[in-house]
């Protein structure tokens, strides 16, 4: 089995797929933390308020209704936790927001079992979507397949937000310099504002469409939050480059470690961080010097 | 005691160090001169280890000190105090003088002994907060003494490591020059046998200090000798008022 | 720097004495909430020294506690050791673990500390999840008390067990006293203050963080091998990044850099999560809106607050009452 190609290319995109998922919500999580400098440990929460949201409107208009509902459900939920905490939050201490956060992961958690109680729901992926698709000598399912050219849009679509359009000029000379950028007539506090409600709709997106794939749960959120941040911390706080790394990195160590060497496979990704922290403290690509 | 050898530092297409060598004998006080943006904190950084240089070397008592990282050339005797107040703010004067003795004396990593109670650290203590003047507040905290006070105990700091080489940056900047006055005065009752480099920005002040002068422009020594030559010196009329116009 | 003062001895008499009443009045399930409180206090105080007098906010201590209980039960009751060299077994491992941990960490600050330091406790999570030795899910059990038979106590008594953390505990608070007092946490206090400084005077600060956060790790890991044998059963749960957040919000909910604080936050917490867990199975709802609240009102917990609100009064106050009165007034009294 290990000298077939074909078993090489499945786990290819096993971890092409996981890399895009995980891209999806570490993304907003890290120009987030670019941009406000602040790190909002609930965003795995907002995930699985995204998967709960999208399986609420899936029973009801199928996946697609979902699809759409979720990011913009969670948007608004960013909105409430932007004008509510996050703002008055800005200026403290990165242990300060961390604690904010973490109390909000406990109130979310309970909230979800509150409204949508402790059993699993699931997603039906839709007809079009369902089945395998033979690529490259391959079967591959072709519902992963669409969360990889789902990845690769949104990248696509950001990356060229950020380098072509006005908004991203503005985004990018926040993050370098925030004080700069509001002395340049630039309203950081509304450019923020969207950037969360933007993150936060990826991270709804991620939660959909990762549900057909798991089951969706109260601690989902809980279990992507350690990968999440295990991707932005090698990749480096705040980049956008640091965020694809970290999610390939992640990705494939995690899918070709569990073939290779399944013993090691749970640990290596952690020694993995370790010796980024050890040689480059502050991430592969961080956003700054 | 302190020589460097053409020390050179680019940042990106700027040069900011080019080629310094400086030699500084035991007991010898020489202080550094230049314009604002003249490279001279830059080189202390490298100095001290703060910064690596692209090329050259430093040398401290004889021994090339380049690799060495920020804290082992401290425990070789060089020491630093900051142009903008670099202190243990939520402690006292004593509390801070103190950390700094009890790195020298090899108290500060103990376990089973308390560092401050230390009697070969108090009396260290006790030592550098006369020499630079900190007795009448020596159980104040940083938030409670004013500027100036800061500034003697920012050079007091660094004086509490019982250094070969002290090295202070701008130790009068933004005190009033009768302070400054005062202040220059107890440096001069510092024991003869401490080896001082000072970066200073007032002219004038230089003169109550220095054995020696050393002028930097654009990371460039253009002028290294006695102050009475440095006093009439063209040269360093036209760095300075070149200085003022351009600001 | 640690510093006591009236109101903190005075907590600390009061927290005693309330310790000593329901260990000696309370029955077995007002015990076990006693024991629980204790071994909590004693890992928090771990986290504070390390959190509150050296800036290193760690999200690894439960994890640390979780080597602890794992190092424990493995050497009592796979390897045979006996339970007090397996306690002390466990304690060096944690030890170990813990200042390797820092060693690698100290570079890393601020948010990027916090993180680092949690997936150190994911990793370890990770593994005991995973290797066979350690059980797996299932966790391990049978694990045995210390045997204090030789001074007539029976350790497997609620009451004795619960007296036995409590004087555990007190050992652990005066070394943390002695730890902040030392050369060494001197130092540490002034990496926290002003780290670029320490290193400048000649300070090796990663040596410092490592050596610190290993004697945090040493009494987390007695946290462990206490857990363990009141439980007498452990799971890689223990060692679950929530519990190690849990901790963090013990420390701030007393208040950070107090040492006084956590152990009022840990009394409170536990009391907190008992009484609500048997009114909702939506304790963590309340937690968490406690938890924002108190960090949205930037006191420093609740000890924090008080201190902040009375600490000086009280100070003045026992000032006053030991001075001796000036004889002027005591005539003009008469």
């Amino acid at each position: 089995m290990a000298h077939d190609p074909g078993f090489w290319m499945l786990q290819a995109l096993n971890a092409l797929q996981l890399s895009m998922l995980l891209f999806l919500l570490s993304i907003g999580l890290t120009v987030i933390f670019g941009l406000m400098h602040f790190v909002n440990l609930a965003h795995g929460s907002l995930y699985a308020l995204g998967a709960y949201f999208g399986a609420s409107a899936a029973a009801v208009g199928g996946f697609w209704l979902g699809f759409f509902v979720a990011p913009v459900a969670v948007a608004g939920v960013g909105v409430l936790l932007y004008s509510g905490l996050i703002r008055r939050m800005r200026k403290s201490g990165p242990m300060a927001q961390v604690l904010v956060t973490f109390g909000l992961i406990f109130a979310l958690l309970d909230l979800t079992r509150l409204f949508w109680g402790d059993l699993a729901l699931a997603i039906q992926v839709p007809q079009i979507l369902a089945g395998r698709t033979a690529l490259l000598g391959i079967e591959y399912p072709t519902y992963r397949l669409f969360i990889i050219g789902l990845g690769l849009s949104i990248f696509a679509a950001l990356a060229f937000v950020l380098s072509r359009t006005q908004i991203g000029a503005m985004i990018r000379a926040g993050v370098d310099n925030d004080a700069m950028a509001a002395c340049l007539g630039i309203n950081v506090e509304r450019l923020f504002f969207i950037v969360f409600c933007v993150g936060c709709a990826l991270a709804g997106l991620a939660g959909v469409v990762a549900a057909p794939l798991l089951s969706v749960t109260p601690d989902m959120g809980l279990q992507i939050l350690i990968p999440t941040l295990i991707v932005i911390v090698i990749g480096g706080l705040g980049s956008l480059k640091g965020a694809v790394a970290g999610s390939l990195i992640f990705g494939f160590v995690q899918t070709f470690g569990a073939v290779l060497a399944p013993q090691l496979a749970s640990v290596l990704i952690y020694a993995l961080l370790a010796a980024v922290l050890v040689i480059k403290p502050v991430g592969l690509f961080p956003a700054k010097g | 005691m302190l020589e460097t050898r053409n020390l050179d530092k680019s940042f990106g297409a700027v040069h900011v160090t080019r080629n310094v060598s400086m030699k500084l004998e035991r007991g010898e006080r020489r202080v550094i001169l230049g314009p604002n943006g003249a490279g001279k904190t830059t080189f202390f950084n490298q100095l001290v280890g703060e910064l690596s240089p692209d090329g050259g070397s430093v040398h401290l008592a004889g021994e090339d000190v380049t690799a060495l990282p920020v804290a082992k050339r401290a425990r070789r005797g060089l020491s630093r105090s900051y142009q903008k107040n670099t202190l243990f703010d939520g402690l006292t004067v004593e509390e801070n003088l103190g950390l700094a003795a009890a790195v020298h004396t090899g108290k500060a990593t103990r376990l089973w002994s308390d560092s401050l109670a230390d009697p070969e650290v108090r009396e260290i203590v006790e030592e550098v907060a006369e020499q630079v003047n900190l007795m009448p507040h020596i159980h104040a905290k940083v938030s409670q003494i004013s500027y100036g006070v800061r500034r003697q105990l920012e050079v007091g700091v660094a004086l509490a490591t019982r250094p070969l080489v002290l090295l202070m940056d701008e130790p009068t900047s933004g005190v009033g020059p009768e302070m400054s006055k005062r202040f220059h005065a107890l440096l001069n009752n510092l024991p003869r046998d401490l080896t001082m480099l000072i970066i200073e920005h007032d002219m004038d002040l230089a003169f109550d200090v220095a054995d020696t002068i050393t002028v930097l422009n654009y990371g460039e020594v253009v002028f290294d000798g006695l102050p009475e030559q440095a006093r009439g010196s063209k040269l360093l009329k036209d760095i300075y008022l070149g200085s003022w116009e351009d600001a | 720097m640690f510093r006591h003062n009236a109101l903190r001895y005075a907590v600390l008499v009061v927290l005693l004495a309330a310790a000593l009443f329901q260990a000696f009045t309370a029955e077995y399930f007002g015990l076990e909430i006693l024991t629980e409180i204790l071994i909590l206090a004693i890992l928090v105080l771990a986290l504070d020294i390390v959190a509150g007098f050296g800036g290193m906010v760690s999200l690894c201590h439960g994890a640390l506690m979780g080597v602890g209980a794992y190092a424990y039960a493995l050497l009592s009751a796979k390897a045979g050791i006996a339970p007090p060299l397996a306690m002390a077994g466990a304690v060096a491992l944690t030890g170990v673990t813990a200042w390797a941990i820092g060693a690698i960490c100290s570079r890393s600050h601020g948010i990027y500390f916090i993180m680092a330091t949690l997936a150190f406790g994911q990793m370890a999570y990770s593994y005991v999840f995973e290797a066979l030795v350690f059980g797996g899910d299932d966790g391990l059990g049978g694990i045995a008390r210390l045997d204090l038979g030789l001074f007539g106590i029976d350790l497997n008594d609620s009451r004795s067990f619960a007296l036995f953390c409590l004087a555990a505990l007190g050992a652990v608070y005066g070394a943390a006293v002695l730890i902040l007092r030392s050369g060494l946490g001197r130092s540490l206090s002034g990496v926290m203050h002003n780290e670029q400084r320490m290193r400048a005077l000649g300070l090796t600060v990663w040596r410092v963080k490592a050596d610190v956060f290993g004697l945090s790790g040493m009494i987390a890991g007695l946290a462990g091998a206490l857990a363990a044998q009141h439980i007498m059963y452990i799971s890689p749960g223990l060692l679950s990044w929530t519990v190690s957040g849990e901790a963090l919000v013990v420390v701030i909910l007393g208040g950070l850099g107090t040492l006084v604080g956590p152990l009022v936050g840990a009394a409170a917490f536990v009391v907190l999560k008992h009484e609500l867990s048997g009114l909702t199975s939506y304790w963590h709802l309340v937690v968490g809106v406690i938890l924002i609240a108190v960090v949205m009102s930037r006191a420093n917990g609740i000890f924090g607050w008080i201190e902040a609100r009375w600490g000086d009064r009280i100070e003045r106050r026992v000032a006053d009452a030991t001075r001796k009165p000036e004889p002027e007034e005591a005539t003009s009294d008469a």
